[in-house]
């Protein structure tokens, strides 16, 4: 997608950033199956890093966004019905974030065992499942609706404000 | 909360029984076709059109496997697509109960030769695709966006007409004879039907739905318009052919069929190439191989032109074009989007939206693809050796795929409604 709003091309920018990370967590998951993986390889290495900072960022930043900045005006229209959804699926993601994050981060000190692998994989599975289908709403159906929603001098404010709160 | 979604709740997410009935029929008509032609095998091979079961079985598939998939599509992803919702909820149930009864009628009447019945039918279908027409046309009028998916859905309505109006001619003429060139009309009818209404829907909603699922890039706009302008004039010299006798037309139609089809492939290779969800599941084996069989019935399509020596070429060139490329097609998207759509309306006792794998029973889908291809790798071959029992055989895969499909559809909304009663 391509969008003629700014912010609406930042959050697709997110998106994407966010599917790298989710991928290579993906790929992860489908290579090591029941086993758990050798954190001291270079690339479970690199996923696990980037998963233990970049999820729980990006999407607590984000889902705030999305909740404070965008959902809250498209009530204001009359528009409830997207915001309640999407909620309800940021209320799902944020604490599968934070559980795979926590998980990552302690693998990365300690390695996998036999216990903490299983827990972990499973909570990656379900976080990788639930962010494919949330980005495919969000991308399919909000990001194109901010293009009716904004208008040009809004979306300049927002999208300054989204980049500044990223820097 | 549930009937909440996307970008407008109650104004662009139907009511989960709208898109799902429609959904549900085109399984069970599914099963209907392949049953009607595991009883009548013996009757394909040499199959070159008129009023038996395998014409009723064709219009099993394409006015109740094809028609009813669409529709329901239509109306739940146009809305979502244009950012306009539909203008109201109950023409598209009438629509439901028109078409629904009306092919059923059809089909028997097609079976048993029965001119009232297949009238009768045909009446009830075409006032529900009116219905459908007029809803879809509204949509589209208001879509101030995508315009290239609008323009494609313009056509394929367009087609709509051509096809519905040539084909209550065809069917009052089984009675009454008044066709002058009945064969040559119905080749029309047939081309507006498969590569024109259904056609370019699929190649219109392909420009969204791909990219969604596979998460690609976007799609450059300038092919899209390429595929249908040579689509429209693809479809167009081929009714000019038919219609004048001219063979010039109809090689134009192929050459201009094989561009639209050239475009759209690289198009989804495009999307395929630059898509950043690497693991695409089931559903895309099915649509993949789809794309191979679009590209197989036009070089069938071709053969026959050219009047190469293709044993039941007719036979195997409208077979491999609606149980090859459309209905493997349409099965992909089905088992995508039903689980998408089912949990969009469910939640669970947590109030939280259960993950789209949580509503999709993997087991009926892997049976369903494995008896798919299987039915159509002995259709095929029976097709070509003239041999009823591998025709049979392949209707024996059907149905069994078909009803696994069913099942797959039927656990989808139970689990559905188990998420629902649970909240």
């Amino acid at each position: 997608m391509s969008f003629t709003r700014r912010t609406a091309q930042l959050l697709h920018e997110d998106h994407q950033g966010t599917i790298e990370v989710i991928e290579a967590l993906d790929q992860l998951i489908a290579k090591a199956r029941k086993k758990a993986p050798d954190v001291s390889d270079a690339a479970v290495n690199k996923t696990l890093t980037k998963a233990s900072v970049a999820i729980e960022d990006e999407i607590s930043n984000h889902f705030a966004f999305e909740e404070n900045e965008l959902f809250t005006r498209l009530e204001e229209m009359g528009d409830v019905g997207i915001g309640e959804h999407l909620r309800s699926e940021h209320a799902a993601l944020l604490p599968l974030g934070k559980t795979v994050a926590e998980g990552a981060r302690a693998a990365l000190q300690g390695g996998f065992t036999d216990q903490t692998w299983p827990p972990f994989r499973n909570a990656a599975a379900e976080l990788i499942e639930r962010m494919f289908s949330h980005i495919q709403k969000e991308e399919m159906a909000l990001l194109p609706a901010l293009e009716d929603l904004l208008d040009p001098e809004t979306d300049m404010q927002l999208s300054s404000a989204y980049e500044a709160a990223h820097l | 909360m549930s009937s909440a979604f996307l970008g407008g709740a109650r104004d662009r997410l139907l009511p989960v029984s709208i898109p799902f009935r429609f959904f549900v029929s085109a399984a069970l008509f599914h099963l209907a076709a392949w049953g009607v032609l595991l009883l009548e095998a013996d009757q394909l091979g040499g199959f070159t059109g008129g009023p038996g079961p395998i014409l009723a079985a064709t219009h099993l598939a394409t006015l109740g496997v094809f028609a009813m998939t669409a529709i329901g599509a239509s109306y739940q992803l146009l809305p979502v697509v244009t950012r306009r919702p539909l203008a109201r909820d109950w023409p598209t149930r009438l629509s439901f109960w028109l078409l629904s009864p009306g092919i059923c009628l059809l089909a028997w009447g097609m079976d048993r030769s029965s001119p009232g019945a297949m009238q009768t039918g045909a009446a009830l279908v075409c006032s529900g695709l009116t219905v459908f027409a007029m809803l879809t046309a509204d949509n589209l009028r208001r879509a101030g966006s995508v315009a290239v998916v609008a323009a494609h859905g313009w056509a394929a309505l367009l087609a709509l007409v051509g096809l519905a109006v040539l084909g209550m001619l065809l069917v009052w003429d089984f009675q009454t004879g008044f066709l002058d060139d009945h064969a040559g009309l119905a080749a029309i009818h047939m081309v507006l039907a498969s590569y024109g209404f259904m056609g370019l829907l699929v190649a219109g909603f392909s420009l969204v739905l791909v990219p969604m699922f596979a998460l690609s890039r976007s799609l450059p706009q300038r092919p899209g318009w390429a595929q249908l302008v040579l689509a429209g004039v693809s479809l167009a010299s081929f009714a000019c052919g038919r219609w004048t006798g001219n063979t010039a037309f109809n090689w134009l139609a192929l050459l201009a069929g094989f561009g639209a089809a050239g475009t759209y492939l690289w198009l989804m290779r495009a999307a395929m190439a630059r898509r950043m969800r690497k693991r695409l599941g089931l559903s895309f084996v099915l649509i993949r191989a789809s794309w191979g069989l679009l590209g197989i019935s036009l070089i069938l399509g071709a053969a026959l032109l050219a009047d190469l020596p293709i044993p039941n070429a007719p036979a195997l060139f409208g077979f491999l074009l609606l149980a090859g490329w459309l209905s493997t097609f349409l099965m992909g998207i089905l088992q995508r989007i039903m689980p998408f759509l089912a949990s969009m309306h469910a939640s669970g006792k947590s109030g939280l939206p259960p993950p789209p794998s949580d509503l999709t029973p993997q087991t009926p889908l892997k049976i369903h693809a494995f008896c798919h291809f299987g039915a159509l790798a002995c259709c095929a071959a029976g097709i070509i050796m003239e041999t009823t029992a591998l025709i049979r055989l392949g209707a024996v895969f059907g149905c069994v795929g078909a009803l696994a499909f069913v099942g797959f559809a039927l656990i989808v909304l139970l689990r559905l409604r188990a998420f629902q009663q649970g909240s």
